[in-house]
C-alpha cells in the first residue's frame, strides 16, 4: 500500500503514527482512506467545502501533485505521499 | 513555549545577519513534550521568493521535503519555522499570518543595521485569524 508520511504536529491526530499505509488507486483515495482511519485529521487537511486547505500541498514522492493530476494522480504500492505546508510571509 | 539550544540559536542569528538586508528563512528541528518545544538544530533554508527579498520570504517546498527527511533521520521533528525582519521589529505581520500554517511555532528575528536586535515566537491559531506570542527562551 502507498505510505503517507505524517508531519509531527499532525501525529497526535493519527494515533501518534509518523507514517500511515493507506489503500487507494489515486492520491484522493489514499487521503480518503487516511482520514477514514483517523477522522481527526480531516479538519486539519480539508476545509468546510471538502477541499484541501489552502496551505496544504501534497507530494507524490518528490513531485507536487498540482503539477501531476492533482488528487486524481495515480499511485503505486511503492509510492510515498508527503504533506507539506506552503509557508511564506512578508511585511 | 519554545526553547532554543544555543548552537541552534547561533545558526539562526548568523543566517539572519548573513542575509541582511534581505529576509532569511529556515526550519527549527527538535522535540515537543508537555507543550514545550525544544529546538536542537536549526537549518537555514533558501528564500525562494523571486523578487525583492527585503520584505518577503517564501520557503522552497522541495527543500522542505529534504529537511523533513533530515529531521526524521536524526530522530527529530520540524517544530517551527524562522524568518528575519531586516530593519523592522519582530512582529507577525498580516502576510506572515495569512501565509503561515497552524502546525508550527514561527520565530521572527529583528535585525537592525545588520545586527540581531530581538526576537519573538508566534503560534498561529487553527483558522490563521490570529497568532498569539508564545514564551521564547534562547
Ligand atoms: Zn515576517
Amino acid at each position: 500500500m502507498p505510505k503517507i508520511l505524517i508531519p509531527t504536529p499532525l501525529r497526535q491526530f493519527a494515533g501518534g503514527s509518523d507514517a500511515v499505509e493507506a489503500a487507494g488507486a489515486t492520491i484522493g483515495e489514499c487521503l480518503e482512506a487516511l482520514t477514514a482511519q483517523h477522522p481527526d485529521l480531516r479538519r486539519n487537511l480539508y476545509n468546510d467545502e471538502g477541499k484541501l486547505r489552502s496551505f496544504v500541498n501534497i507530494y507524490l514522492n518528490d513531485e507536487d501533485i498540482r503539477y501531476l493530476s492533482k488528487t486524481g494522480t495515480a499511485v503505486k504500492d511503492s509510492d510515498t505521499i508527503s504533506i507539506v505546508p506552503s509557508i511564506a510571509g512578508g511585511r | 513555549m519554545i526553547r532554543i539550544d544555543k548552537p541552534a540559536w547561533d545558526i539562526m542569528v548568523e543566517h539572519a545577519r548573513a542575509c541582511y538586508p534581505r529576509e532569511c528563512c529556515g526550519a527549527m528541528l527538535g522535540k515537543e513534550a508537555d507543550g514545550v518545544r525544544t529546538v536542537h538544530a536549526a537549518r537555514p533554508m533558501r528564500n525562494a521568493f523571486e523578487g525583492a527579498q527585503e520584505d518577503t520570504y517564501v520557503l522552497d517546498p522541495q527543500e522542505q521535503l529534504a529537511v523533513e527527511k533530515e529531521a526524521r533521520a536524526q530522530g527529530l521533528s520540524v517544530v517551527g519555522i524562522f524568518h528575519s525582519h531586516p530593519d523592522c521589529d519582530a512582529y507577525f505581520s498580516k502576510r506572515d499570518l495569512e501565509n503561515s500554517c497552524p502546525w508550527y511555532s514561527f520565530v521572527v528575528l529583528s535585525v537592525k543595521n545588520g545586527e540581531f536586535d530581538h526576537a519573538n515566537s508566534f503560534l498561529p491559531n487553527f483558522d490563521q485569524t490570529e497568532a498569539p506570542k508564545e514564551p521564547l527562551e534562547y
